[in-house]
């Protein structure tokens, strides 16, 4: 017995024919197994085929004959790879032909040629690999998969569903190492959220951030909007990218009229326990870099650009419901929402003012705007 | 049955057995022996067909006698094996009896040809 050698099952009612049959198989370092007819063939395959790589099957024979051996080896799942050669009489030659329709691979004259029988032999075995291989590496690629999806499920918990896709597609790389392109952002936070922590109970606390990350969360994910953070009560959400939103001004301002109207509701709950807090939103559109930012162990994908500062600034400049937009993030959707205009704002760090809009009411519903969306952002970079 | 110019034992085919076994006479005598036992077993089943007049039951034993003979170059049996098994799977029980005397009679010179050859150990 060869460790690692191929393993044939050698099935013929003569003995003869067997034991040359063995010492062939064996000159080529194949381990021979015998039966003397089909029915111990099939006991010695078993369910899994026993580690047998190659059959040999006479035709004639007792009990079982080669016919009804094939067909029950063929019809097997789990048997119906392993290949099998017909050992045949020059007399036998139709039946042969019915074999190789019935599935057997090729065929064996008697008397038995060393060279042919080689030849065949070796052809078989490696046609047996190659499948061996093909299922074995559709394994492992299912395996991998598996694990990927599961790493995409798990990731996706903590990144945006949008980034979470993107690392895990074909473009993700590039994507990741830094593009250019416009885009909308967002600011938000809570007003009086400071002393509200001071006062309340850290359970109080974490459950109200609790109710508003839950709420504020929903209504991102239904617009569209990649989350970049959220830090307290301060959340940092943008649109167009990575996804491309020919409609990104116009979301980023409805979702944040959305998310003032669901505060509200939340506000008027905490109000009856005595909470004070109010909700403001900065918005503003322009250029930015977008990509992995961050060190070797802690990354995250993010956004480079004076319109997130001027979102920023916004944000901190906003009162108490108010939804205030640069000068360009308005433009883009100028007509569709009804804004007050609150003059020129001084916002640090500018070395000019700025005269943002504060954002009222939607003018037509999301359905209806939709159309005649504004295309002047249309294309990324 | 026409048995003109077979041969009782085809000395070439044991030629190609020695060379394809590099020459281990020691295995072709274990195969030689390998036949004597199981070749009486189907002899028997041939004999014991044709007494009853069975030729459906003839099938059989005809046929692994007529393969294992072939391999050792007994071409003489393996013809009348041959058409015995023919005739048994054409339900023909005619010829039962001179088939059965025929094959035991060419069985016992296909041994001696073996002795002969120096194959029986």
């Amino acid at each position: 017995m060869n460790a690692g050698a191929s393993v044939a099952l050698v099935v013929d009612d003569s003995l003869v024919n067997r034991k040359l049959l063995a010492r062939h198989l064996a000159s080529l370092e194949i381990d021979a197994r015998e039966a003397s007819n089909g029915r111990e063939a099939l006991d010695a395959l078993g369910a899994d085929g026993s580690g047998v790589d190659i059959v040999l099957l006479d035709i004639e024979m007792p009990e079982l004959d080669g016919y009804e051996t094939l067909a029950a080896i063929k019809g097997d799942e789990a048997l119906r790879h392993i290949p099998v050669i017909m050992i045949s009489a020059v007399e036998e030659l139709d039946s042969v032909v019915r074999c190789i329709e019935m599935g057997a691979t090729d065929y064996l004259p008697k008397p038995f040629n060393p060279a042919i029988l080689e030849a065949r032999v070796r052809a078989s075995l490696a046609g047996k690999r190659l499948h061996d291989l093909e299922v074995e590496s559709a394994a492992r690629q299912a395996d991998l998969l598996k694990t990927i999806e599961r790493q995409k499920d798990e990731l996706s918990r903590f990144l945006s569903p949008q980034v979470a896709a993107l690392v895990s597609s074909a473009e993700g790389e590039q994507l990741l190492a830094g593009h250019r392109r416009i885009a909308t952002t967002m600011f938000c936070d809570l007003r009086g959220f400071t002393p509200f922590s001071e006062a309340a109970e850290p359970e109080e606390v974490l459950g109200v951030l609790r109710e508003y990350h839950r709420a504020m969360g929903e209504l991102i994910v239904e617009h569209g909007g990649t989350l970049e953070h959220f830090a307290g009560d301060g959340m940092m959400v943008f649109f167009n990218d990575p996804v491309l939103q020919e409609d990104h001004v116009e979301r980023a301002v409805r979702m944040a009229i959305e998310m003032r109207n669901r505060f509200d509701v939340l506000a008027a709950e905490w109000a009856t326990r005595g909470h004070d807090l109010g909700f403001g939103v900065g918005i503003a559109t322009g250029y930015a870099t977008l990509g992995r930012i961050g060190f070797e162990g802690r990354y995250d994908y993010g956004m480079v650009g004076t319109a997130v500062i001027t979102a920023a600034r916004l944000s901190s400049a906003a009162a108490p419901g108010q939804i205030l937009l640069s000068p360009r993030t308005y433009a883009a959707v100028q007509g569709q929402f009804d804004v007050e205009e609150l003059g020129e704002l001084q916002l640090k760090g500018f070395s000019r003012p700025i005269t943002p809009v504060n954002v009222l009411a939607a003018r037509v519903p999301a359905a209806a705007a939709a159309s005649a969306a504004g295309d002047v952002f249309a294309e990324g970079a | 049955m026409n048995l003109d110019g077979t041969p009782v034992l085809d000395h070439g085919v044991l030629a190609d057995l020695r060379a394809a076994t590099g020459d281990d006479d020691a295995f072709v005598i274990e195969l030689v022996e390998a036949y004597v036992t199981e070749g009486a077993t189907n002899l028997e089943g041939i004999l014991a067909a044709a007494a009853a007049g069975d030729p459906a039951a003839i099938v059989r034993p005809a046929h692994t006698l007529k393969s294992s003979s072939a391999s050792l170059g007994a071409m003489r049996l393996a013809a009348i094996c041959r058409a015995i098994e023919e005739a048994g799977r054409e339900g023909r029980a005619d010829s039962l009896g001179a088939d059965a005397d025929l094959v035991q009679e060419t069985w016992g010179a296909t041994l001696e040809a073996f002795s002969e050859a120096g194959l029986r150990g």
